[in-house]
C-alpha cells in the first residue's frame, strides 16, 4: 500500500508540475482517526497530501463529472475563441472507474477531459462496521498495521481483522482493478469472493413476497429524503433530478410512507445496468437504509435479461438504451396464461 | 357499511396505458365490432409504447389503481420503428424489479395487441380484470388510507 501511495504522489505531482491536469481529486487523510476525505489537487506541492489506503470510501467519479459539468456550462459564457479545456485527474480503484466509463458512455465528458490514475484495492473499510467494534463509543485514535485495526476508545482498546470490518459490496467484488486507466499505480490485488455476488439476492427471492414486502416497507420507514445517496451517487448526476421537479411534480414530499417508497424504487430504478455497486450510498445514508439489497438486484437483473455488467466496457451502450430482437418475453400478459409472480 | 359489505361491491379500477397507433386502434375495432368487454379499465392513450415514462405506472398504482395494464404494438410493429423494442426492456426490469420487492405480478401487465386485434382486446381485458379482480384491492404503494 505504501509503495502505491509514493508512486500516486510522484505520478500527481508530476502530472501536475507538467501542467497535464488542471487538478487532481483524490483523497487525503480525514480529520478523525481512520478516515480519509476527497481533495482536490491543484499543485506539484500540495501532491504530498494524497493518500491511498482503506479509508478512502467515497466514489470520485461523482467529482469528476461535477467538475467537469460546471467547466462545460461556464465556458458556454465564452467566446469561443477563448474557450478553454480543463483536465481532471482522478484516483480510481475499479469501482470509481466504472463509474467513468459509464460517464464516457453516456457523453458526460471525452476521455481528454480526464487522466486517470488506477489504483489497486483490496476493499474499504464500513463506517457502521467501524463504529460496533467501538460499541458506538467515539474513536479517540486509531490504527492499521499489517490488517489489524486498532481502536481506541475512552473505555479501552478494541482491535479486529480489517477484513472483517470490509464494507459489503467489498468482499464481492470482481473488479479490483481499474477497467480503464492511464497511469497504473500498483500490482494488481487479489480478487474477492466474487461468484457469491448474488447469494443474497436469490435469498431474498425466495422468501415469500409478503416477507419481501415487509422488508422492503420497514427498510424504506427509515429514509428520512435527505437525498444523500442521490448525491453521492456518481449514476445520478441529471440536473434536475425527478424528485426536485415540480412540473410535473413525479413524486410528492408529503410524510406518506408511499411518497418515500416511489422515491427510492424510482431512483433505484434508474440504476438498471448502470449501479457499480461502490456502495457509496449505504456508505452515506444516516439511516442505515439497506439500499444494497434492492439495488444489487437491478444488477443481477440486467446481467441475467441483457448480458450487461455496469461500466465494464466502452462499446457496449446502457441495458435500456438498446434492444434486441431476442429480448425475453416471458413477463408478456398472455389472457388465459397464468404468469409467476 | 361494513367492509365486509364494502369488499363485495368492490370493482377493480384498471389503469391501461395504450399506444396510439396498435392497442388504441384495437380498443377502437372492438368498440366498433359491438365486442363486449368488461368496463373497468381507463384507457390513457400514448405515442408509442416507448413513451410511456415508468412513473406512470407506479404513480397510478400510488394513486389507487389496483392493476396497471400497458400494451402496445407487436415486436417488429412499432409505428416508430423500435419503440416497443426499448420499452420491452424497461418494463422487463420493472416488473422484476416490483415483484422483487413483492408486489403482486398481477397489478403490472404487459401485452402486444394490434390494431386488426379487437377481439383479442376484449380477451386482453378480460384477462386482466379477472386477474385483478382476484388480487383484491391494492394495498400496497397506495397513498393515503385504504380506499375502496
Amino acid at each position: 500500500m505504501e509503495n502505491v501511495e509514493k508512486k500516486l504522489r510522484e505520478e500527481a505531482k508530476s502530472l501536475l508540475a507538467e501542467k497535464k491536469v488542471d487538478v487532481v481529486v483524490g483523497y487525503e487523510k480525514g480529520t478523525l482517526p481512520l478516515t480519509a476525505t476527497p481533495c482536490f489537487i491543484t499543485t506539484p506541492e500540495e501532491a504530498d497530501r494524497l493518500v491511498w489506503n482503506p479509508f478512502c470510501v467515497q466514489n470520485l467519479a461523482k467529482f469528476v463529472h461535477d467538475l467537469l459539468g460546471q467547466h462545460h456550462e461556464a465556458q458556454k459564457r465564452v467566446k469561443p475563441e477563448a474557450r478553454r479545456k480543463k483536465v481532471v485527474g482522478v484516483v480510481a480503484r475499479g469501482c470509481t472507474s466504472r463509474s467513468l466509463v459509464i460517464h464516457l458512455q453516456e457523453k458526460q465528458y471525452t476521455k481528454d477531459e480526464i487522466i486517470i490514475l488506477g489504483v489497486p484495492c483490496g476493499g474499504y473499510l464500513d463506517g457502521k462496521k467501524l463504529a460496533a467494534l467501538a460499541g458506538g463509543e467515539e474513536i479517540r485514535e486509531g490504527s492499521l498495521d499489517e490488517g489489524k485495526i486498532v481502536v481506541k476508545t475512552v473505555s479501552g482498546e478494541r482491535q479486529a481483522a480489517l477484513k472483517d470490518l470490509l464494507a459489503d459490496n467489498c468482499l464481492v467484488c470482481r473488479f479490483n482493478q481499474p477497467v480503464i486507466a492511464d497511469i497504473r499505480t500498483g500490482e494488481v490485488a487479489p480478487v474477492a469472493e466474487a461468484e457469491k455476488e448474488y447469494d443474497p439476492v436469490t435469498a431474498f427471492e425466495n422468501l415469500p413476497p409478503e416477507a419481501r414486502w415487509a422488508y422492503f416497507e420497514k427498510e424504506m420507514a427509515k429514509c428520512i429524503r435527505c437525498s444523500a445517496c442521490r448525491n453521492v451517487c456518481p449514476s445520478c448526476y441529471c440536473r434536475i433530478c425527478f424528485a426536485d421537479q415540480s412540473q410535473p411534480r413525479w413524486v410528492d414530499i408529503g410524510a406518506d410512507p408511499s411518497d418515500t417508497q416511489l422515491f427510492q424504487l424510482m431512483r433505484m430504478y434508474h440504476m438498471v445496468g448502470r449501479c457499480v455497486d461502490c456502495g457509496s450510498c449505504t456508505a452515506v445514508c444516516p439511516m442505515g437504509v439497506d439500499l444494497r439489497k434492492f439495488l444489487k438486484k437491478l444488477d443481477k437483473d440486467a446481467f441475467e435479461m441483457f448480458g450487461h455488467r455496469a461500466g465494464v466496457s466502452l462499446e457496449e451502450p446502457a441495458p435500456l438504451g438498446a434492444y434486441r430482437e431476442t429480448d425475453g418475453e416471458d413477463f408478456i400478459f398472455e389472457p388465459g396464461k397464468k404468469i409467476e409472480a | 357499511m361494513t367492509e365486509k359489505q364494502l369488499a363485495k361491491e368492490w370493482e377493480p379500477k384498471i389503469v391501461a396505458i395504450v399506444c396510439n397507433w396498435c392497442t388504441y386502434a384495437g380498443a377502437d375495432l372492438a368498440g366498433i365490432s359491438r365486442i363486449q368487454y368488461p368496463p373497468n379499465v381507463r384507457i390513457i392513450r400514448v405515442p408509442c409504447t416507448g413513451r410511456i415514462n415508468p412513473f406512470y405506472i407506479l404513480r397510478a398504482l400510488q394513486e389507487g389503481a389496483d392493476g396497471v395494464l400497458v400494451s402496445g404494438c407487436h415486436p417488429g410493429e412499432c409505428h416508430y420503428i423500435t419503440g416497443n423494442l426499448t420499452a420491452r426492456r424497461k418494463f422487463a426490469a420493472l416488473k422484476s424489479f416490483l415483484g422483487y420487492i413483492g408486489l403482486e405480478g398481477d397489478r403490472t401487465l404487459f401485452t402486444w395487441v394490434s390494431a386488426s386485434e379487437g377481439d383479442r382486446f376484449a380477451q386482453v381485458i378480460r384477462g386482466v380484470t379477472d386477474a385483478v379482480r382476484a388480487l383484491g384491492p391494492a394495498r400496497k404503494l397506495v397513498k393515503g388510507p385504504l380506499k375502496i
